[in-house]
């Protein structure tokens, strides 16, 4: 869409805006922190740490995906992260403890996603909950909810040599002693596929003109309802992704575990300017920005920051971005 | 007898009913079992005492497994036992508050295992000026007001340590003599702030000192300021014949601790590593799915240590990925946590018990002293 | 003008107390530009809202191309040919113009949303209103007056026959309606029905074929525009109405000094060169109808909204006044038309919404001294006769006419002189009406100066002294109590034909 405005209006466009805007400079904040990182660590530079850090992000690009639609209808999802470790660990104790294949161990735990999208849905939507409000109760309940399934024991998915191991290898194919991090090409199509329901289909539009305008977009005849819960049910989707995603990186899934988790996802989505008040931002932006969050997780160690840095400048990346947001809206609303 | 305590856990919520269907056996989320506790309760013989336990957090299976032990003690004494925790082991004010309740509940005694020895302080005066007896069990509380602990029992954690340090250094000895340069050891520990870990942390770094120097070579400890500042007599960084790198996630996740690992994983002269307790051996053994460097002998890659179990572990071990680990008793701490709360209702004299640490490897995990702590 | 397309018979709704709609009458031809008229609350929103669906008629009938019929919701009015171009322009800012005009029945290839047939027929609706705007720019990126063409070819894609246009010139520049009545007199000549509210008498006679004028929520008659003058109209619109025991001379002493005094103030384009005075004692009125700019004026007076230029002088002394504070601290109240958000806090009891504006009083130290704060709180329950249980009571339980006197209190714990009410009887029934109004009265009686915003011209002649009449934005007229009427308020009100 911007694109299309920058045709319209092109000359009074800067070189940025017309590049896409945000996504473009987080672009390229994402290049010179990885060029910075490498240059500054030796061990950075190494091809298997390309391939942890493309690991680590999988399930929070999931994630980030998914939230990306809440956060478009002005909306939001604060139990991706602990509904992910929910939705591992019971999937995960079907398999372990009931023998149940591989296969349908992934699918319960989408399905669980799923339904819990459809609860956030019909909170916010249906109940007029706030969505802050709402999230934040499921954020609970699924924290609970998957510990006590599981009785409190954490829960090893089957590892990569054992029977059903083969999951694993969605992600990362061992190809002549050399891992292949396939797992980014599921990523990539998933964006492609989400950024084309965002953009070329009723839902996406639907879910921007709620984030724009809902009274208008209901007067406009539009099902409102529906779409809105569609949103949250799109998001449960990707935190049921995301859950195997992480089940599938990771040895053990830790009941009680996962609160923190939705802020990367979040805070990922926002550094690729999308806005927390609704209808702006794009699927490839979220992709990028979520890059700068493992970029920062992933690269502050290496240069030998301690950790604690890292939650620090990911903050002052975050009001960077957040403060973009709001200049270029003022900015707007001044013209 | 598991069940009974998870049921105690679950007790009340009347949704567990509900879960019958997903929680299965080992689970143990069934109505079936919130009955048997209630059954327990009932027919408790005995001393007729009820206990409160507050444990670190339900996050990790070494809770379990001490559960395990409590459980058995319940059976064997007739007692009755409530067990509470946070959701994590950072969750330190949660657990304060979950103490204080378990105080206000006027137990006939409390088992605790702080997640933060200063922050449980007043909550143990108030234990003491109500009269209840607290036994300490993994983790002590050095600072207790006098007389409110009766007993702690708990690992030796310089000594845990310190047995990953000499069953490690047998097999890298002869690449630390042979070593035309510096050579590095890596130590990724969860925190810098709780005494178990600490304990562990600066046992394992003493005693691999201790034995380096004693061979003739030099040793620097470098990384997180809180271990390298506890060092004495610590060595040049640039002189050194070995490293010794501390490292501390931000976070407890394996994820970061899998990123702490690779980085030290990924210098070329580091020859071995010890993630200091389950967190983060999980966390060495996810750095080396990509890295792929984790072998038996310093000439083949990075010997890697372990400590505490956990199905990932124990596979890790037993395949050889990991040279070994070190566990602690989790179930006779339990056990003995109850059982010396028993004794002094019951006016018997209780002390305080050191409970050991087994190094464990491929050979021996089966082994009847071994077998019982490695829970899953 | 041709045949009757939409005849709409005795129609009737009731609101809760209110009784909105009383057999209201209306028709409209094919090819007329037909205008609606009447002062605020006269019922015309509510009778285009039957007509399109968002409610629910109690009776009469609605009939349609020769057809009775009842639209349950704006989409099957939409559906129907009958569509509404809402005064709030309803837009989805971040949207492309054609993504809007086609919201709700997207063109589709397969579940893909076909863009570029919805910009090429967006495309075609501006060829046929003769007007330039790109379908694939960003909704927000036009200005208000094309953002209203986009409504319109929006109403036209319909298929519209009858198209409703809720005051669409308020937002618009002149060039703009120029524009608007260009494509309004197309639509006219394809033989669309067209509905036209506005408040701008000159426009009335512009654009308009007929005028329709309703009064209190009912039908008050149809004239032909070009047969009939502005007085015909506002005659109608006011009507006879007995009034109780209004003012008659102006109560203030005579020589009462000026304590107030608003010199050519301008804040935004709601408040243009605005000046008047306001005397010890006296009651002025702001009269004017929706939109006018009186609650705007009241709040740049009070520093709630940015001051551009103009002088404020207090007791003949120039003030700042850039926050509420200063407003407060120059001895300046202010009680908001929207007494729910702005006034009082209600959850709070009836001592703590007294003392809010003045906690300093009540306070030693950091600490509420509860005990003078409830003797406070006490007096003013008794001297203005507040209806309430006790001083800790919250302020949610009481009426709407127990509540307005909690805000006075709250400004006569701090001794303002000045006080503004903006509306202060709006959802509070007759009984409390008159006990506000005796209330003000006894106020300035004892010499607090009182400025009062109304929309209810009853309410304007009972009350001021004075009465300044604002229109768009500027004020228009000034007037003293013993010449006012209805008539020549509204004819201040509203714009002169040219």
């Amino acid at each position: 869409m911007a694109n299309k405005v920058s045709k319209t209006a092109g000359t009074n466009k800067s070189f940025i805006d017309r590049m896409g805007g945000q996504q473009f400079i987080v672009l390229i904040l994402v290049i010179v922190m990885f060029i910075f990182f490498s240059a500054m660590s030796p061990g950075f530079r190494k091809y298997t740490t390309v391939v942890s850090i493309l690991d680590y992000s999988y399930y929070i690009a999931l994630m980030a995906i998914g939230v990306t639609f809440p956060l478009l209808t002005a909306g939001v999802d604060l139990s991706i992260g602990t509904g992910l470790v929910c939705y591992s660990l019971i999937g995960g104790l079907l398999v372990r403890q009931h023998g149940l294949p591989v296969a349908v161990g992934m699918l319960v735990t989408v399905l669980i996603g799923l339904i819990f999208g459809i609860i956030n849905g019909c909170l916010v939507a249906l109940m007029d909950l706030p969505p802050f409000l709402a999230t934040l109760c499921t954020c609970m309940i699924t924290r609970g909810f998957g510990a006590m399934v599981v009785g409190g024991y954490g829960i090893p998915w089957p590892a990569a040599a054992q029977e059903g191991g083969w999951f694993r290898s969605i992600f990362k194919i061992n190809v002549g002693g050399q891992n292949i991090p396939i797992g980014f090409l599921w990523i990539i199509l998933l964006v492609i596929v989400m950024s084309f329901v965002l953009n070329h289909t009723k839902m996406g539009r639907y879910t921007r003109a709620i984030g724009s305008n809902k009274e208008a977009t209901r007067l406009s005849g539009v099902n409102v309802k529906f779409y809105h819960i569609m949103a949250y049910v799109i998001c449960g989707l990707f935190a049921g992704l995301a859950a195997i995603a992480y089940s599938a990186i990771f040895a053990t899934v830790q009941p009680g575990s996962g609160a923190g988790f939705e802020l990367d996802a979040i805070g990922g989505a926002i550094v690729g300017g999308v806005s927390m008040s609704g209808a702006v931002g794009s699927i490839w932006g979220t992709l990028v920005g979520v890059f700068v969050i493992c970029l920062l997780k992933t690269g502050l160690p290496f240069i030998g920051l301690t950790a604690n840095w890292q939650q620090i400048i990911t903050g002052l990346v975050l009001i960077a971005a957040v403060l973009f947001d709001i200049l270029k809206r003022k900015k707007e609303a001044g013209k | 007898m598991k069940k009974k305590v998870l049921a105690v856990l679950l007790g009340g919520c009347m949704v567990a009913g509900l879960l019958a269907g997903c929680g299965g056996d080992n689970a143990a989320t069934t109505g079936d079992d919130a009955a048997t506790t209630e059954e327990g309760g009932e027919s408790s013989g005995g001393g007729d005492y009820h206990f409160e336990v507050v444990v670190k957090s339900f996050q990790s299976t070494y809770w379990q497994a001490a559960i395990q032990g409590i459980d058995a003690a319940v059976e064997e004494l007739g007692v009755t036992v409530n067990t509470t925790g946070p959701n994590a082991e950072s969750d330190i004010a949660d657990q304060v508050n979950m103490l204080n309740n378990a105080i206000s509940q006027a137990p006939d005694g409390i088992a605790l295992a702080a997640n933060d020895q200063s922050a449980v302080l007043d909550s143990l005066q108030d234990a003491l000026d109500a009269e209840i007896p607290v036994v300490c069990f993994d983790t002590g509380v050095p600072d207790a007001p006098e007389g409110s602990v009766i007993a702690t029992i708990a690992t030796d954690n310089e000594a845990a340590g310190a047995v990953a340090a000499e069953n490690m250094y047998p097999v890298i000895k002869d690449a630390i003599a042979n070593a035309s340069g510096q050579v590095r050891i890596g130590e990724v520990n969860q925190d810098a702030t709780s005494a178990n870990i600490s304990g562990r942390g600066m046992g394992f770094i003493n005693k691999m000192k201790e034995l380096i120097e004693a061979d003739g070579k030099t040793v620097a400890v470098i990384g997180n300021q809180f271990y390298v500042d506890q060092v004495e007599n610590n060595g040049d960084e640039g002189s050194a014949d070995v490293i010794i790198e501390v490292a501390v996630p931000a976070q407890t996740t394996v994820e970061l601790s899998a990123t702490e690992a690779s980085n030290i994983m990924n210098k070329e002269d580091t020859i071995a590593i010890f993630g200091s307790n389950q967190v983060t051996a999980e966390g060495v053994l996810t750095a080396n799915s990509n890295l792929n460097v984790l072998a038996a002998t310093p000439d083949e890659g990075i010997v890697g240590v372990g400590f505490d179990a956990g199905a990932t572990l124990k596979a890790a071990v037993a395949d050889g990925t990991l040279v070994g680990a070190v566990t602690q008793a989790p179930v006779d701490q339990g056990n003995l946590a109850i059982k010396a709360l028993y004794d002094y209702c019951e006016g018997n004299e209780v002390s305080d018990i050191a409970t050991d640490s087994y190094w464990y490897d491929a050979s021996n995990m089966e082994e009847d002293t071994i077998a019982p702590n490695l829970y899953d | 003008m041709g045949e009757v397309i939409l005849t709409m018979k005795g129609i009737d709704k009731s609101f809760p107390g209110v009784h909105a709609l009383d057999h209201v009458d209306l028709e409209i031809r094919k090819g007329e530009v037909h205008a609606l008229m009447g002062e605020n609350g006269a019922g015309k929103s509510t009778l285009m809202k039957v007509l399109t669906g968002i409610y629910k008629k109690d009776s009469g009938t609605i009939t349609y191309e020769g057809k009775e019929v009842e639209f349950h919701n704006t989409r099957e009015a939409q559906d129907a040919g009958v569509v509404i171009v809402h005064q709030e322009l309803n837009m989805l800012g971040h949207l492309t113009v054609a993504q809007n005009i086609f919201i709700g029945r997207e063109f589709k290839k397969g579940i893909r949303i076909d863009d570029k047939k919805m910009n090429e027929e967006a495309k075609k609706l501006f060829d046929r209103m003769h007007i330039d705007i790109d379908p694939t720019e960003t909704m927000s990126n036009l200005t208000v007056g094309k953002q209203q063409m986009c409504e319109i070819a929006k109403a036209i894609s319909h298929k519209a026959k009858v198209i409703i246009f809720d005051e669409p010139s308020a937002a618009l520049t002149e060039a703009e309606i120029e524009e608007l009545f260009k494509i309004i007199r197309d639509l006219r000549a394809q033989d669309l029905g067209i509905v036209y509210i506005s408040h701008r008498m000159d426009e009335i006679k512009v654009i308009t074929d007929r005028v329709t004028v309703m009064r209190d929520g009912t039908y008050v008659g149809t004239l032909i525009t070009k047969d009939s003058t502005k007085d015909d109209i506002i005659n109608m619109m006011v009507g006879r109405v007995i009034y109780e025991d209004p003012k008659t001379k102006n109560m203030t002493p005579p020589g009462a000094p000026v304590v107030l005094k608003v010199d050519h103030l301008n804040a935004g384009k709601m408040v243009q060169d605005v000046s008047f005075e306001l005397h010890k004692g006296e009651v002025l009125g702001f009269s004017g109808l929706m939109g006018a700019g009186r609650t705007e004026t009241m709040r740049a007076l009070f520093g709630a909204d940015p001051i551009d230029s103009g002088d404020i002088y207090v007791n003949g002394q120039k003030v700042t006044i850039k926050s509420p504070q200063d407003a407060v601290k120059h001895g300046i109240g202010y009680l908001s038309e929207d007494r729910k958000r702005f006034g009082i806090v209600v959850q709070k009891t009836v001592a703590e919404n007294t003392t809010m504006a003045d906690l300093d009083e009540f306070a030693n130290g950091p600490f509420i001294n509860k005990k003078k704060e409830n003797e406070v709180a006490q007096k003013f329950v008794e001297s203005l006769a507040t209806k309430t249980p006790g001083v800790d009571q919250l302020v949610v339980n009481l009426s709407g006419g127990n509540q307005q006197k909690v805000v006075i209190a709250k400004w006569l714990t701090r001794n303002c002189d000045i006080l503004i009410f903006d509306e202060p009887t709006r959802g509070i029934d007759v009984g409390a009406k008159n006990e506000i109004y005796k209330l003000m009265n006894q106020l300035a009686a004892e010499g607090k100066a009182i400025i009062m915003v109304s929309s209810e011209m009853t309410e304007i002649l009972r009350m001021s002294d004075r009465i300044v009449v604002m229109c768009e934005g500027k004020k228009t007229g000034e007037l003293d109590i013993s010449e006012a009427t209805q008539e020549n308020i509204m004819n201040m009100a509203t714009r002169e034909i040219e």
